[in-house]
């Protein structure tokens, strides 16, 4: 591969990861406005914000459904992150809720 | 705070953790590893009792990564304090020295000892009226008339005066002749005085009690600032050590510590630290050459006759001698006297 080519290439893959992180972006948010839901439903039925049953079948989940490059563990770890978001995003609309 | 799990806790202790954590209104930012799971906890912290979760089940260590002092530390402001009392600045450019003797005991003693110590460059006049003694049989301090003798002593020759307040009823009473109230090694944690310290609209000088951590000496200072009293002094005037030679050991480190840690002067007090004549110039000199913002020194105009810490006060002749090489000293370190 040429210089010029590898340049080329280069700018190519990180335009394709930056299209790639919009729509994460777009799915994450959307993941986040589904657990604003599940915590006033939870809130309704007088549910805790955090269940540790549920969050070990998401993370069981995604691990299941990766077909790789990424292991087990890397996306149980994201996926940890994602979820301890989640939670904050939850609790947060749960305060707001009760401070209206 | 960070809450490090045991290698292969279980899944129940690390839910059990997190539920209480988010229990109490905190965030966790949970990382499993290949054997070891930390938890991130994320909001007040410094209102958790570490311990609390170091005794949970499954829970390896509990660490710290934020201080619990707030209003004393340079992360809250982190530009240098400067104290000022009476025309008189704490914590700015000039390096300034506190001199006079351990007790007030006549008019003759305070006034030529202040004339001495003013003639040499102190700014600011010391004496105690109010003795904190190790034997309740010895001087325990000639009271509001040895404040009066402070007070016109101070006035006569144009500093500044510092005494101890010991307990809250006196306060009142010394914010007439006093412009800097210090607080006493012994009454470093009376919580009460502190708190009532904090009420006050003038210097407190703060000294480090003799088993004081930096950190329990912040927290202390925390509780003045939390009055709203923001003008704290740190003194340093030494720490119990194995060492028996000196009284107590003059802790130098400290004072790069407290620079870096907080933003409030620091002074240190090399009297009382060796408790003896011969060494007290030498450790005046390395506070200056650590980074201290200035001294308290304890001078004598006829220490044979003092009848408190006689051996560790300053002949007047000593302390010129003394301020001679504080201000071939000061500039080396980017300071004037």
């Amino acid at each position: 591969m040429s210089q010029l080519n590898a340049e080329v290439e280069l700018k190519r893959l990180r335009d394709a990861i930056d299209r790639v992180d919009e729509v994460l972006v777009k799915l994450l948010n959307q993941r986040a406005k589904y657990a604003v839901e599940i915590g006033e439903i939870k809130g309704h039925l007088s549910l805790p914000v955090y269940s540790p049953e549920r969050e070990k079948e998401v993370l069981q989940h995604v691990e299941a459904a990766s077909e790789g490059p990424l292991d087990g563990a890397s996306i149980r770890r994201l996926f940890e992150r994602i979820i301890d978001e989640s939670r904050r995003v939850e609790r947060e609309s749960a305060q707001i809720k009760e401070n209206a | 705070m960070v809450i490090v799990m045991q290698k292969h806790a279980p899944d129940t202790s690390i839910e059990h953790v997190v539920a209480e954590l988010i229990s109490r209104g905190f965030d966790v930012h949970r990382s499993t590893g290949s054997d070891q799971t930390i938890l991130g906890v994320v909001g007040h912290v410094d209102t958790i009792d570490p311990r609390e979760f170091e005794l949970m089940d499954g829970v390896q260590e509990v660490v710290r990564v934020s201080e619990p002092f707030k209003l004393s530390s340079r992360t809250w402001k982190p530009d240098k304090t400067i104290v000022r009392a009476r025309g008189v600045e704490i914590g700015g450019d000039k390096v300034v020295v506190m001199a006079g003797p351990c007790t007030i005991e006549n008019e003759e003693q305070m006034f030529e000892t202040a004339r001495r110590v003013a003639r040499s460059g102190a700014k600011v006049l010391r004496g105690g009226a109010y003795k904190p003694r190790t034997s309740p049989y010895a001087f325990q301090g000639m009271g509001v008339e040895g404040l009066k003798l402070l007070r016109a002593a101070g006035d006569e020759t144009g500093m500044a005066t510092v005494s101890e307040v010991m307990e809250i009823s006196q306060i009142d009473k010394m914010l007439d002749y006093v412009d800097i109230l210090q607080v006493g090694a012994r009454n470093m944690q009376n919580f009460n005085l502190l708190a009532a310290l904090g009420q006050v609209r003038k210097p407190i000088l703060l000294k480090r009690g003799m088993s004081a951590t930096i950190q329990e000496w912040l927290l202390a200072a925390e509780y003045i600032m939390a009055g709203g009293n923001y003008d704290v002094i740190l003194c340093e005037r030494g720490i119990r050590t194995f060492e028996t030679y000196t009284r107590n050991t003059l802790d130098i480190s400290a004072i790069p510590v407290l620079n870096k840690l907080s933003h409030l002067p620091v002074i240190g007090d090399p009297s009382h630290a060796v408790g003896r004549r011969d060494k007290v110039m030498p450790l005046a000199r390395a506070v200056v050459a650590a980074g201290g913002d200035g001294l308290l020194i304890e001078v004598h105009h006829d220490p044979e006759k003092a009848v408190c810490d006689g051996p560790q006060s300053l002949y007047p002749d000593q302390f010129t001698r003394l301020m001679d090489e504080l201000r071939i000293i000061v500039p080396a370190v980017g300071r004037s006297i």
